[in-house]
Parts: structure tokens; sequence; C-alpha cells
């Protein structure tokens, strides 16, 4: 299972890794004066993370993929030492997180939790000196560093402008330099592209490729953009409920389901029942799920289904909704993508907006 | 050589950090320039009113009743002395507290935490960025007071009166780690050090002689490092003593300082790897 040739370490380890929270429970005002009545202490208990095994190579883009309150963040900030797990080993860079932790610090840089993670009311330049005093950077390196990296991201103009008059995308690029500061082996990247206009995630992502395919930096990407971990991923772990449920490169994830057809229909205001209705009329589809849409922000609702033959089920599934009186927004017969893989295994789907 | 090389380092990239952090709070105190003024005026509104009320019952600005208690019958530098050391414990216990509650608020505190670099020094860092507020706070009211009260104030006595400013700042420093443990922990500290903020207020001599609280309100103000930090300078400056004459006062300050100190550092790591192990450390 070891992978580096030279020195048989892997850049990010986990071993059971598992966390577990407890439940707030919000009694009313004299809520403290009441004994505490539950009888089994796991009730009180969200497991976010349930015996995690990852083990990411040197120089590989990793792509960790779930739905929101899957356990993706919660990974991130057990790798970079914010959180404590509760069980398991972790490994990174070789250095273990609870023992070594300040080398594990070192071996990382890290963008959690985007733009608003920055001090707003300074400019870029005194942002990134202040974190490479952190990082024990020697001032002199630093001010060498900051320049580049400046330039790199484009940012050189605007350096010395407080970041409350940059845009969102802007002050995400000074995110990822700010993790680039010390030049580590090691990115966590936590959905670097959420919120970014589709010019901007397209430089950021090109920035990531780069990085890792340049530099050879070992990245661990969480995302929830299937698109996103498709284009840039060596390989993905699916994790949802705080368990991964697969792991692979994203050509073989799709192999699970690629000599299946996809039908997916967009419609308007579906009924509960809708999803049992076709696959009764479908007993040969593997898959039958409806993605819940939002109108209001013109999202339609989608039917996805998987297997069989797509040019016999798309007959019977317009008769169904014709039945049922369900406006048809669209149809499309297609190839399945990852997140059909994950619908496929998970029975829940990736995204809220359906992306 | 190699060792000695790599301790000038260590050093160097830990004082770094204390200038960093420093600079960083305070260019962020500068781009809300309102506060400034705010601070620079608002002390005239806090001692003017009990000067003018001793003038009305005293019927001028001498007292002897005063003079029999405290050894001066000049009752206006005594209040200015304990605004000043006042404002002092207002900025640092409130201040700490609030920034590490505004850290987490904006979530860079995740990062600050998530650096190779000990935390101590980015707690020096904060502490000495307060520090500089809290004294050009208190600069500003001196300011006022040789103004408008003729105060005379002169080198020789400044500097032993710095050299107890700094003792008492060390000890807030530990009662501001302390708050800073609290607000890692329950997100909030501004009502915790409005309380602390108003119990030195009472059982410290800031507007009062101290021999005119109760017994046991005396006794409970002598684990205040005000009280002793007050006492100290009022005796430097309003009666010409020197270190001689205040070496118990001293001695118990720096006691204190210790004490606080320990127990603010030990109790702000431990208040960290709590909420790490119980996941409230990014919590706001």
């Amino acid at each position: 299972m070891v992978y580096d040739k030279e020195s048989g370490v892997f850049s990010i380890q986990t071993i059971n890794l598992t966390k577990r929270f407890a439940k707030k429970k919000h009694r009313g005002v004299f809520g403290f004066l009441r004994r505490n009545q539950s009888k089994n202490k796991h009730n009180d208990v969200t497991v976010a993370l349930d015996k995690v095994n990852i083990k990411i190579r040197p120089g590989e883009l990793f792509g960790l993929l779930g739905p929101n309150g899957s356990g993706k963040t919660t990974t991130i900030k057990c790798l970079s030492t914010i959180l404590i797990p509760d069980e398991g080993t972790v490994t990174v860079n070789g250095f273990d997180i609870q023992k070594e932790t300040a080398m594990v610090r070192a071996s990382l840089g890290m963008v959690v939790g985007g733009e608003r993670t920055l001090y707003w009311k300074l400019t870029a330049r005194d942002n990134l000196m202040y974190f490479a005093s952190l990082y024990k950077m020697h001032r002199r390196h630093a001010k060498k560093r900051i320049k580049e990296l400046l330039e790199t991201m484009q940012l050189s103009d605007r350096a010395d402008e407080r970041l409350e008059d940059y845009s969102t995308g802007m002050r995400q690029k000074v995110a990822i330099a700010r993790a680039l500061l010390h030049d580590p082996p090691i990115l966590l990247l936590d959905e670097p592209t959420l919120g970014l206009d589709p010019n901007f995630a397209r430089q950021i992502r090109n920035q990531i490729r780069e990085l890792s395919q340049k530099q050879g930096k070992t990245v661990l990407l969480t995302t929830h953009y299937m698109d996103e971990a498709d284009q840039l991923c060596d390989r993905v772990a699916f994790i949802n409920n705080g368990k991964i449920v697969a792991v692979d490169t994203p050509n073989r994830l799709k192999a699970m389901v690629k000599e299946k057809e996809l039908v997916e229909v967009t419609v308007y205001r579906p009924p509960a029942d809708i999803e049992k209705h076709i696959r009764s009329l479908l007993p040969d589809a593997e898959v039958v799920k409806l993605i819940p849409g939002d109108e209001d922000e013109g999202n339609p609702s989608r039917i996805k289904i998987i297997g069989g033959t797509a040019e016999e089920h798309v007959g019977t599934i317009i008769d169904a909704l014709r039945q049922k009186n369900i406006r048809i927004g669209s149809l499309n017969v297609g190839v399945p993508t990852l997140e059909d893989v994950f619908i496929k295994l998970t029975g829940a789907k990736l995204t809220e907006d359906g992306i | 050589m190699m060792k000695s090389s790599y301790q000038q380092s260590v050093l160097r990239s830990n004082l770094f950090v204390v200038w960093n952090e420093t600079v960083k709070n305070i260019k962020s105190l500068l781009a809300y320039p309102a506060i400034l003024v705010f601070w620079a005026v608002f002390p005239i509104f806090w001692f003017i009113p009990f000067i003018l009320q001793g003038q009305a019952f005293v019927g001028g600005l001498q007292s002897a009743s005063f003079a029999q208690i405290t050894g001066t019958g000049e009752y206006v530098p005594f209040i200015v002395i304990g605004a000043v050391l006042n404002s002092y414990v207002n900025t640092l216990l409130y201040g700490m507290g609030e920034n590490i509650r505004k850290e987490s608020y904006q979530g860079t505190l995740d990062y600050v935490l998530a650096a190779p670099c000990n935390k101590a020094y980015v707690l020096i860092g904060k502490a000495l960025s307060e520090s500089v507020s809290s004294t050009i706070f208190a600069a500003s009211q001196l300011t006022i007071s040789v103004v408008l009260f003729g105060m005379n104030l002169t080198l020789g006595v400044m500097l032993p009166v710095f050299f107890i400013v700094i003792l008492l700042m060390l000890g807030l420093y530990g009662m501001s780690l302390i708050l800073a443990a609290f607000s890692l922990m329950y997100k909030q500290s501004y009502d915790l050090s409005q309380t602390i903020g108003y119990v030195f207020y009472i059982f410290a001599p800031v507007r009062y002689p101290v021999e005119t609280l109760p017994t046991w309100a005396q006794i409970f103000g002598k684990l205040i490092p005000l009280t002793y930090a007050l006492i100290i300078v009022r005796s430097f400056m309003l009666l010409g003593t020197d270190f001689s004459a205040v070496y118990f006062e001293v001695l118990a300050l720096l006691i204190i300082d210790v004490v606080l100190l320990v127990a603010g550092f030990y109790l702000f790591s431990w208040m960290e790897e709590k909420t790490k192990k119980s996941g409230t450390i990014s919590h706001h």
C-alpha cells in the first residue's frame, strides 16, 4: 500500500479517523435547572467522521466529494490540527497530527472558509506578511515570496489596497496565496471555487492544476462541483454521513454506471410519490431518483433514471408524467456523471442546486 | 555555533510574530479613526464630573479631611491618577477577549491556530497592541489634566510610574488571557470583562482612598493588581516617595502578576485543547 518509492510515505494517511460532536439541546430558558433525561449517551452525539480511511500519494490531486454536512470540512480541520480526532491515526507528510503538530502545520497550506478568513481592513500585502510571520518566515524572504505570489495571482497592482475593496474572487486569490506562502508540499483546499463567478473559478482551477502538475504539490480538494472534481482530480473519494463510500479515479467510478444509460427529466411541481410511481413502471432501472429543485430560483426538480434501455424508458416516463399532469421542462439522454455514481452508491444527492 | 544560530533564528521569528501581531491590530484599529477620537475625548467626560462634584462638596481644590486620610489635600490629581490607571483596566480586559472573539467570528482564528508558530507570541502581540492603545488613551488623559488642571509631571516621577504601569499591565494581561480563554469556549467575554471592570472599580481605590472601604472590602481589594498600582503611583506622584516606601506593594504586585500570567497561559492552552476536542473552536 505504501506508494512513495523513495520515502515509502503517503502525503496524507488516515486510519479509522473518527470525530464525534456533542449535540446541543436547547431546553428553554430554565433548561439548566432540569436534569438531562437522556438515558443513552450515544443519542446525544453526532458522528461527523466514522472510521475514515484515506491514503493520498505525493503529488496527487485528490478530491473529497460529498453533500453539505457529509464530513468534508471536518476531515480538513482534523488534518490541519484545528480539531483533535476522537479515534484513529492520521499522518501528514509522515508526521503524526497529534504528536508532531508543529511539523504537520509547517507541511500544510490551507484554504478553508473562503474569503472571510482574511483581515479585510488590511491590504493584501499586510495580510500575507502577517501570515508569513506565523509560518516563521524570515522577513526578507517573506517580502520576496509575497511579491512573487501577488504577481502570480495578478494582484500586484492592487497589493496595497485594503481587502474590503476587493471582489470575492480577488480575496479568494489572496487566500490561495496565503496557503502557498511557505511553499508547503501539501495543500488542503476546501471548496476553493465556491461562490466565484465562472471566470474566477476557471482561473482558480487552472492554478490548482498547475500546483499539482508543475509544482508537484499534493492537493486534497473538497468540492461538491462534480465537473470540477472530474476535470481536476487524479482520484476521488465519496463521503456521505461521515463515511467513505468509494475511492477511485473519476473514470473508474464513472465506469460503474458507464454501460448504463441515463435519462434526466426536469419537471415542475412533482408529487412526492412520483419516484415510487416511476420505479414501479421501470423495474429494470437501477436508480430512480427525484432531486427536488427550487422553482422560485429557476431550478426545476430533476428525475434521474439510470439503467435499462433509455429508448424504452423515455416513452414510459413521459406517459407516467402526463398521467400525473406534471409539466415537463426538458428530457435528456446521456452518459452518467460522478453525481450519478454518488446517487447510485448512496441514494443521496450531492448538491443542493444540482450542479 | 549551529545551536546559537538556530536559537537566534527562533528568537527573531518569535519577535517577528509579536511585531506583526501588534502592527496588524494597530492598523485594524486605525481603520476606524472615529474610535481614536472617541477615546481621546471620552476621558474628559469620565473624570471632570467627579472633580466638579468634589469642588461642590469641599468648596475648593483642597480638602483637609482628604489630607488626613491620604497625606495630600489635592484631590484632583488623586482622581486623575485613578482615571488614567483604570483606563488600562477597561481597554486591556475588554480588548483581548474581544480580539479573540472577533478572530473567531471572522474565521481568522482557525488560521492562527493552525500555524506552526508558538501561540504565546501571538497572545503577547495582542496584549502589546492593546497596551499601545491603552497608553495612547492614558497619555491623552494626562495631557488634558496638565492643560486643564495644571497637573505637574516630571520625567523623574514618570519613569518609575511607567515601570509600575508595566507591572499593572502584566497582571492585566494575565486576567485578559483568562477572559480570552473563556471567549474561546463560550464565545463571549464582554459581560465578564465588564463585571470584572466594575468589581475593580469598587474594590480598588480608583475614586476614593482605600481606607474609606469597610475592612472586608479592603482585604478583597488587596487581591486586585490595580489596588497596588494606584497606591504606588499615588505615593510617587502625590507624596514624592520612592520605591523604598512601597516595596511591599511592589512585591505584592509582582506576585499577583506571576500568578495571573501563569494561570492565564495555562487556562488558555487548556481551553484551546478542550475546544479542539469538542469542535467548538470554530464556532462563534
